[in-house]
Formats: C-alpha cells, sequence, structure tokens
C-alpha cells in the first residue's frame, strides 16, 4: 500500500474503510519515526490534533456528503503560519516560545473544512534561504537522500510530503521557497497569484512578495487545497477582491492547441545538463498532449536576481524592526533601550537574517536609496512588463523550476551561490504571478521539477497544464525510501 | 564597491543590530561580493520606467468604519518579555541617544 492522496483518502474516509483518528495516529507514528534522520517538524501538535480528528469525524457521520474533501485528512503547517495558542518560532531562536494570540487566515480556512494538523514544520529562518540549512533548529534532510537539502525556504512542509507523512502541508513563497523545494523533493508545489490567498497570520518577510501556497503529491490535490484556501480576506489589504475561479472546473481541459512559451534564458547557463534533459523530455511529452510550444525570451531574467536580492532584504530589513524585544520574542536585558535593542537582535538573530537585514538596510539608507532600491523597483516594472509581453504570445509558461537537483548539505557556503538557486523562480514573484512545480523526473536518483507559470490571476490555467502533462507521466507517483516505508 | 567598517557599524548601527567584530569583518566581505554582483542594475536604463512598489492593482483600500472587538490587552501582552499587567516595560529611554 502506499501513502495515499487527499482525493483517495476522501473517499476511503466516506467508504468507513479507515476514520481520522486512525489517519492520525499512522501520521504521527510516520513523523516520529522519520524526525531523527528528516528533522521535518518543530513542534508536533497532537493534542491539537486529536480534538480536530474528533470533530472530523462527527462532521463526516453527520454531514457525510457536504464535508469538505479536506475533512479529518492530516496535514502540516510550515512554522511560519500562525496557530492560536501553538508556538510559532518561525525557524529562529528569536521566536522560541512564542504563541500566536490568533490563527491565520490560510490555516482558519483549511481549520474549518476539517483539517488535522499534526505540526509546524522545519524551514530557513524567517523563510531567508533556499536549502533549509539557515533554521536555528538544524537542517531537515531529503527524503530521497537524507545528506542532501530539500531545498527552501519550507524545506519540512516538502520533504514531509516527500516522506509520505501527510498528503499536504502548506508554504509559503517569497522567490520560490515552495516551489523550488516541491522540485527537489519530487512533490507538487505551487505559488498562487499575488493578492489570492490572505497572508494575515503569515510571519512577514518581503511584503511584495510572500504567498502562501500548497504541497501535494498530485495535481488535482494541490488544486482542491488553492481552492479552500484562496479568496478575498478584508484583514489583508494586499488581498484581492475579485471572485476566485474553481479549478477543479477546468483541469482535465489538457493542453490541445495551448501555446506555451520556454525562456530562451531559463535553459542557458548554469542549468545541470541532467535538468535540462528531463525538462526538455517534458516539453515534448507537452507537445504530444496537443500543445505547442515556443521559443520566448525574458531578457532581464539575469538582473531579476539583482532586483530580488534589493526588493527582498529591504522589505525584510523594514518588517524584521518589529522583533525588538519589546512585545513578543525573546529579549536580552541591558540598562538602555538602546543597547536592549542591539543585544537582542544580535543573540535572536543567525547569519542570514542578519546578512538581509544589513543588506536591506544599506539598500535603503540616505545616499544609496535611489541607486539601488529605487533603481531596482524600476526593473522590476520591465520584468512584469517583460512577462505581460510573453503572455501576448503563449499562454503559459513551461521551463525548470531549479537549476540543479538537490545538493549536498553545506556545499553553498557562499551567500551569492545560495542566491543563484532562485534564478528561475523569483522573476515570478517579482512580476506576482502564479507558477507550479511538478516532478518531471530523475537524475541519479534525485527528482527534477517542471515549473508552469501563468498570467496573473490564471492560477486555473497551471493547474491544467500541471495536470496533463503528470497525466501522461508517472514520475509523481514515484516514492521516496520514506514513503515506501510509510504504508 | 568597496565598503568599509566604518560603514558596516553605520548601517548596522540603523539597524539596530548589534554584532561582534568577527561578524563586522565577515559582513564587510560578503556585502561587498553582494553589492558588487547586484550593481548590474546600475546598466539599465530605466528613464522611462516607474517604479513598482507592488504588483496588485488595489489602491486605498479601505474597511468599513465599524468598531470591532479588540484583541484585548491580556492576549496582546501574552508573548511580551515584559509587562506590569497592563503595559510593555522596557527600560530607561532618558539619556540616551534617542533621548538626544
Amino acid at each position: 500500500m502506499t501513502p495515499r492522496t487527499i482525493t483517495e483518502l476522501a473517499a476511503a474516509l466516506r467508504s468507513g474503510s479507515t476514520s481520522p483518528r486512525t489517519l492520525l495516529a499512522d501520521a504521527l507514528a510516520h513523523a516520529e519515526r522519520s524526525q531523527k534522520d528528516l528533522n521535518a517538524y518543530l513542534a508536533v501538535t497532537r493534542e491539537l490534533a486529536e480534538a480536530q480528528a474528533d470533530a472530523a469525524t462527527r462532521e463526516l457521520q453527520d454531514h457525510p456528503d457536504t464535508a469538505s474533501p479536506l475533512c479529518g485528512i492530516p496535514m502540516a503547517l510550515k512554522d511560519v503560519l500562525c496557530v492560536d495558542g501553538i508556538e510559532t518560532t518561525a525557524g529562529s531562536k528569536m521566536l522560541s516560545g512564542f504563541k500566536p494570540p490568533y490563527t491565520g487566515t490560510a490555516v482558519q480556512r483549511l481549520f474549518d473544512a476539517g483539517a488535522v494538523c499534526i505540526g509546524k514544520t522545519n524551514c530557513d529562518e524567517f523563510a531567508m534561504g533556499s536549502s533549509t540549512e539557515n533554521s536555528a533548529y538544524g537542517p531537515v534532510g531529503n527524503p530521497w537522500d537524507i545528506e542532501r537539502v530539500p531545498g527552501g525556504s519550507s524545506g519540512g512542509s516538502a520533504a514531509t510530503v516527500a516522506a509520505g507523512t501527510v498528503p499536504y502541508s502548506l508554504g509559503s513563497d517569497t522567490g520560490g521557497s515552495i516551489r523550488q523545494p516541491a522540485a527537489l523533493c519530487g512533490v507538487v508545489g505551487f505559488k498562487p497569484t499575488y493578492g489570492r490567498v490572505s497572508r494575515y497570520g503569515l510571519i512577514a518577510f518581503a511584503s511584495s512578495l510572500d504567498q502562501i501556497g500548497p504541497f501535494t503529491r498530485t495535481v488535482e490535490d494541490c488544486a482542491l487545497v488553492y481552492s479552500a484556501i484562496a479568496g478575498h480576506d478584508p484583514r489583508d489589504s494586499t488581498s484581492d477582491p475579485r471572485a476566485v475561479d474553481d479549478p477543479l472546473a477546468s483541469l482535465h481541459a489538457g493542453v490541445a492547441g495551448m501555446r506555451l512559451g520556454v525562456p530562451r534564458e531559463y535553459l542557458a547557463a548554469g542549468l545541470e545538463p541532467g535538468v535540462r534533459a528531463s525538462v526538455e523530455s517534458a516539453f515534448r511529452v507537452l507537445e504530444a498532449q496537443g500543445a505547442t510550444l515556443q521559443e520566448v525570451s525574458l531578457p532581464s531574467t539575469d538582473v531579476a536576481l539583482s532586483v530580488y536580492y534589493v526588493i527582498a532584504p529591504a522589505e525584510c530589513s523594514s518588517n524584521l524592526a518589529r522583533y525588538d524585544g519589546v512585545r513578543f520574542g525573546n529579549r536580552v536585558e541591558r540598562p538602555t533601550v538602546t543597547e536592549m535593542y542591539m543585544q537582542t537582535r544580535e543573540a535572536g538573530f543567525g547569519p542570514e537574517v542578519k546578512r538581509r537585514i544589513m543588506l536591506g538596510t544599506y539598500a535603503l539608507s540616505s545616499g544609496y536609496y535611489d541607486a539601488y532600491y529605487r533603481q531596482a523597483q524600476k526593473v522590476r516594472t520591465l520584468v512584469s512588463q517583460e512577462f505581460e509581453a510573453v503572455f501576448n504570445q503563449v499562454d503559459a509558461i513551461v521551463c525548470p523550476t531549479s537549476p540543479s537537483v538537490a545538493f549536498p548539505m553545506g556545499s553553498h557556503d557562499e551567500p551569492l551561490s545560495m542566491y543563484m538557486c532562485d534564478v528561475v523562480t523569483l522573476p515570478a514573484n517579482l512580476a506576482g504571478v502564479p507558477g507550479i512545480s511538478v516532478p518531471c523526473g530523475f537524475v541519479d536518483g534525485l527528482p527534477v521539477g517542471l515549473q508552469v507559470i501563468a498570467p496573473r490571476f490564471e492560477d486555473s490555467r497551471v493547474f491544467r497544464v500541471a495536470q496533463a502533462y503528470e497525466q501522461a507521466t508517472e514520475f509523481h507517483a514515484e516514492l521516496s525510501p520514506y514513503a515506501r516505508e510509510a504504508a | 564597491m568597496a565598503l568599509s567598517r566604518t560603514d558596516v557599524d553605520h548601517v548596522a548601527t540603523l539597524a539596530r543590530l548589534g554584532l561582534t567584530d568577527a561578524e563586522q569583518d565577515r559582513l564587510l566581505g560578503e556585502l561587498e561580493a553582494i553589492l558588487g554582483h547586484i550593481a548590474r542594475l546600475q546598466n539599465v536604463d530605466t528613464s522611462a520606467l516607474a517604479e513598482t512598489a507592488q504588483v496588485g492593482d488595489l489602491v486605498n483600500v479601505m474597511r468599513v468604519d465599524e468598531p470591532e472587538e479588540p484583541i484585548g490587552a491580556a492576549a496582546a501582552l501574552r508573548n511580551a518579555p515584559a509587562t506590569d499587567g497592563s503595559y510593555f516595560v522596557v527600560g530607561a529611554i532618558q539619556g540616551t541617544e534617542l533621548d538626544a
């Protein structure tokens, strides 16, 4: 028996062949067995999960026809998502012991649908990183090879789905932090259009880029979870009020007649040969399904990395100013308030967070603001315009998610080499467009991801293309060693 | 991109970020390398481009002006390192640079 998808588990719960308590017990046992190797969890929330499983049991008994497909199914949350009364650390010592006084909107929508939350997953500190090696609580192992990184920053959320512990989890994506770990762990990961999912209750990193999204094992499951969390929320002023179309309605429409663009800059230098070969085979699969593939150009791809590494640190330096030892988080006592701020932040933040605060503060400081921050904002406009121009020629973009497969821990010790990991994911954040990663092959036993990107608010089109690819291939059904053991 | 220890110290002070000497030395080299890479931004002709602060098309989002139940002092203070029951407690501000 293999780990089952949300769709399969929802059917099993309704046929009576399993129960929320049974699924929960299996998930908790598997999380515990794999924790030593994977370190995917920062906290296991057994008490919360048991209460939710019991409520789900009642809901499935009382309203079997109207209960959500997510009702009674175990899941996990990246530890940047606030849950009332449950420790939420963002992978930082700064927030050890922090128990939010409220639950975020995306999480609450899943809880209202009957989700059973088994724990909070490990991540790069304040979601800053591409390997989950920046967590203050130790790195996460990739379930395909625990000597390698799972990607990041949502490494724990990707790893726990790849390990078969839970069928889905939530992460957050600021420059690729859902799509890149999904690719490196061989699962599906989706970053919605900016403004589609409320960020109320998401610990902020870079507010003009951050989006919450799901990790799953299939595209259909991904669309299901997205549907449950998407939609307007008055508590997030960047949340968009227009109606969300149902991605399941067009999921099986196929790609026949669709025009798909391959940006030549995304297949340029730096791409591992095995990744290139896998992605190019994926293009042939889509062509065989009736899509027309054509080369397109996003000329500012190279400079987009520089735009990102000005704007994201600038917003981070502003957002993280709130960690001053006064209202929440930890404090280092000093006689004066300024010394208290300085020493609290010195003790609470790790090296990558300090690096980004310094970089962002510099880019915003007097004398450098125009050259760095304002210039980056202008080039960001160019990046968006180039996406718009491409989407006048094609319906969607298909490309690699990551230039490499999962790399060994400790192999990217220079900040710049780590930053390069995001080169094909972060442009979508700058332009606010939706993107997904789906499994599209293996290189020496390590997963490769295919990325699909569509225009803003065309999230359903992303799922439609990804589904057509997934249904024509079997890569999503391959199981990591931990998932084979999950049954 | 040439930075000095004085620059690093100045930025750290702006960010209210304490750093050890070793951290300052390391950051000096790392920031120089990153800023050197980012310098390619200067080569882009942006004379005809407006700035993008955010990609959404929403402006001036207002909520209905109706009173709501606030979160309450007890919940708001629950995570604070030091309180007197109704307020956050911090050390002396008078006599420091913030008072200058």
